[in-house]
Order: structure tokens, then sequence, then C-alpha cells
């Protein structure tokens, strides 16, 4: 018997969840491919060792970095690949809801499902990040008040403002946690005269990247390939630094949500001041990303309980109802 | 006059089985958003999470980033 799954294709991490079941898959979303054949050599998590360290024939891919499909074949072999791993055949045929961003274009769409269709799913239905996200993060979206969800993945920031279970009004930038990291990177190029890798970047961010100043901050040694000499060199950052080095990005992801807040019906805008607006996404976990927010906008920030998962557990929902919740996919609307 | 008499019956009958589609439209139109609304009630969203939750606690197998 084919068991339903719901997907959420992030352009960092991929969950996967089965109906009935729960989480059945979560592992960043990388390809390491041969360059030469074409041929898949990792996915998922083994791939992802890969990344900055593979020899000229191998490379390892984000294919959807920045929250747009750069590549439709190698995207189409990823959910291939994906739903063969969950066990998904010629003869089992299950329904599938895959959660994509919201600004992506009708092309990307189409593809996105035409592949989940090759691949053997009976049918292939989208939904935005954001409404899933709303579903899994627990908000009262089924109630006529105002609730805003706020999810910075990888490559996407989307704010949304959901009542009555449908979208309202909508942000999103294709501008998120990676972008972090790019910065980081060419800052220390720039002024420390090293070289970084990707990996490394995430990790300083993770280690001490902040939006706005916090409580017991600290240095991180950073280790990289001096751009002079060619030789391994190690350098200090300081906390004040990275948030130098990061805050145009900070900046664009908080102006995201200041227009979705604008956007707002004053009806519903009232009620973020009591209930709050929702931080999902690995990128929201930032440290100070919340209280930044919270400046910018005069509103209160609570993070969701579980930010990396809540998107996977909406989709999750809407696959364990799906008769129900069929007008919440995407093309559906009325 | 025969015909017309049809033609009458015909067009009543005709106007009853419009208005009854409309109507019965309505109403599900109706009952699907009161489904569609229950669906994503607390109640029924609990029970989707207790399961992911449940699991969380049972194995980290998947180690989180
Ligand atoms: N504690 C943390 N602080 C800052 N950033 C973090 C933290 N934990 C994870 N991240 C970042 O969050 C990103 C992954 O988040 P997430 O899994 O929500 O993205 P995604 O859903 O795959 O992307 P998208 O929604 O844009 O498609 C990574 O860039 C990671 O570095
Ligand atoms: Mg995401």
């Amino acid at each position: 018997m084919a068991r339903d799954l719901a997907i959420d294709l992030g352009t960092a991490n991929t969950l996967v969840y089965m109906k009935g079941k729960g989480i059945v898959l979560n592992e960043p979303s990388v390809i390491a491919l041969n360059r030469q054949t074409g041929e898949v050599l990792a996915t998922g998590r083994e791939a992802w060792q890969m990344i900055g360290r593979t020899p000229g024939y191998i490379v390892a891919v984000r294919p959807l970095r920045g929250g747009a499909i750069t590549d439709f074949e190698i995207t189409e072999r990823m959910i291939r690949l994906l739903l063969q791993r969950v066990g998904v055949s010629r003869f089992t045929r299950p329904k599938v809801v895959i959660c994509v961003p919201s600004a992506i274009t009708e092309v990307e769409r189409r593809a996105v499902t035409d592949a989940a269709r090759r691949a053997g799913a009976q049918d292939a239905q989208l939904i935005e990040q954001p409404m899933a996200a709303a579903i899994g993060a627990d908000l009262p979206i089924d109630e006529p008040v105002g609730n805003m969800v706020i999810d910075i993945g990888g490559g996407t920031s989307e704010s949304a403002v959901i009542s009555l279970g449908g979208i309202v009004a909508l942000e999103a930038v294709r501008v998120g946690s990676f972008d972090i990291d790019a910065a980081i990177q060419s800052y220390v190029r720039r002024e420390h005269g090293i070289a970084i890798g990707e990996r490394t970047a995430e990790e300083v961010k993770l280690a001490i990247g902040s939006a706005s100043p916090t409580e017991d901050e600290s240095q991180a040694e950073v280790r990289g390939r001096d751009l002079m000499t060619g030789l391994p060199r190690t350098v200090v950052l300081t906390p004040e630094e990275v948030r130098f080095a990061i805050d145009d990005v900070v900046t664009s992801i908080t102006s995201s949500v200041v227009r979705c807040l604008a956007k707002a019906p004053p009806e519903l805008a009232q009620d973020f001041l009591v209930r709050g607006m929702y931080l999902v996404g690995g990128g929201g976990m930032l440290r100070g990303l919340a209280q930044r927010i919270e400046k910018e906008t005069n509103t209160p920030v609570r993070m969701s309980n579980m930010p990396l998962e809540a998107v996977v557990m909406g989709a999750g929902h809407c696959i364990e109802h799906y008769d129900a919740l069929k007008g919440m996919f995407m093309g559906a609307r009325r | 006059m025969t015909w017309l008499f049809i033609i009458g019956v015909f067009a009543v009958a005709g106007a009853f089985y419009l208005y009854g589609r409309r109507k019965h439209r309505r109403e599900s139109g109706l009952t699907n958003f009161q489904r569609h609304i229950d669906a994503l009630s607390p109640e029924r969203r609990r029970e989707s999470f207790d399961r992911v939750r449940s699991q969380n606690r049972d194995d980290d197998q998947w180690g989180r980033r």
C-alpha cells in the first residue's frame, strides 16, 4: 500500500513526512555528481560532507539554491532519488504534497510536480511554505484573527499574514541564511585576506553570528587559506565584526517583514501586537534576530517550538487531511 | 396550444432543477469550508504533531543542523 507523503523541499534541508508515521527523512538538500558522466555519487548528508572538498571531477551542489530551481534536470533527479529512498516505486503511487517557496514561477512549479509524477507519485500538489509553516507552528489559523509567520530559510525569507485558513498578505524575498554565510566569506576575504569555504562560514555564523548584541558573546578562530601566500592561516573574528559583515543581509530580511506588516489590513494588524509574530526556519534561529525584528517593528516576536520541522509538519497535516484541506494547495484557490 | 403547454412545463422543471443545483452548490461550499476549518482545528493538528513529537523523543537519528 502506498503511504502518502509530504515533502519540504528546502534550499538547505529536505524533510519528508509519511502519512500515519511522521518524519521519515531529514537531510541537507545536496547532491554530488560525476562531472563527466553526470552520474549521481551521493545525496543528502554524505554529499554535504563533500561540499568544497571534492576532486575536479566531482561536483557537490545544492540544486535549489536561492529559492529557485537553478537546474531542472538535477532537481528532478533529486526528487526521484528522494522518493525512491522512502519506498516509492511505480507500483506504490502515493499522493504527494510538496512545499515550495511562494515566489517560484509557474515553470518551476510545473517542473516540481512533473518530476514528482514521473518519479511515481499518483498526484502531486504544491503548498506555499509560509502556509505550511503556520499550520506546523500551531498558530490558530482556523480563527478569524491575524496570524503572522516569518519563515527564514537557507535561500528564502517569507512572511505571511494568515486568517481563517487563507493567506491575507505575503512578502517573499530570495535572501536567506546562505547569504549570511556568503557575507561572512567575503568579509573575511576582504578584511583579513584569507579565503574560507562556505561550510566554514556557516560554522562561524552558528558559533558567533548575531543580528543584534547579545549576552555572553565570544570570539572565534577561523582557519583558511592566505590569499597572498597561499598557506593556511588562522584569524580571530569578533562578534561585532561578524554583525557588521552580515548587516546588509539582516536588513533586507527585516525590511521584508516590515513590508508584509504594511500590507496587512488594519483589523488584523492590531492582533499582532497582542499575539506576536512567529519565527520559523533555521535562519530565524540566528542570535538576536528576533530582538532585532521586534525593535524594528515594535511588535513582539516569538520563536516557534520546532523551527526546522514546522514546514514539513504543516504539510504533513495536509496529507493527513488531504480531502478537507485540498483548498490550501497552490492553484486550488477559489 | 399543446406545444406551448409542454414547453411551459419543461421551462418550469428546468428552472427548479437549476435552482436546486445552485442551492446544493451553496450548501456544499458551506460544508467544504466547515470541513476545511475543522481540519485546521487545534485538536486535529495535535493528532498529527504528537506523532512527530513522540518520534522526536524516541530517537534523534537524524541529527539536526
Ligand atoms: N542556530 C542557528 N543560527 C543561525 N542559523 C542557523 C541556525 N541553525 C540553522 N541555521 C541556518 O538555517 C539554514 C537552514 O534553515 P532551513 O532548514 O529552515 O532552510 P530551508 O527550509 O532548507 O530553506 P528555504 O526555506 O529557504 O528553502 C541554514 O543556512 C543554516 O545555516
Ligand atoms: Mg524552509
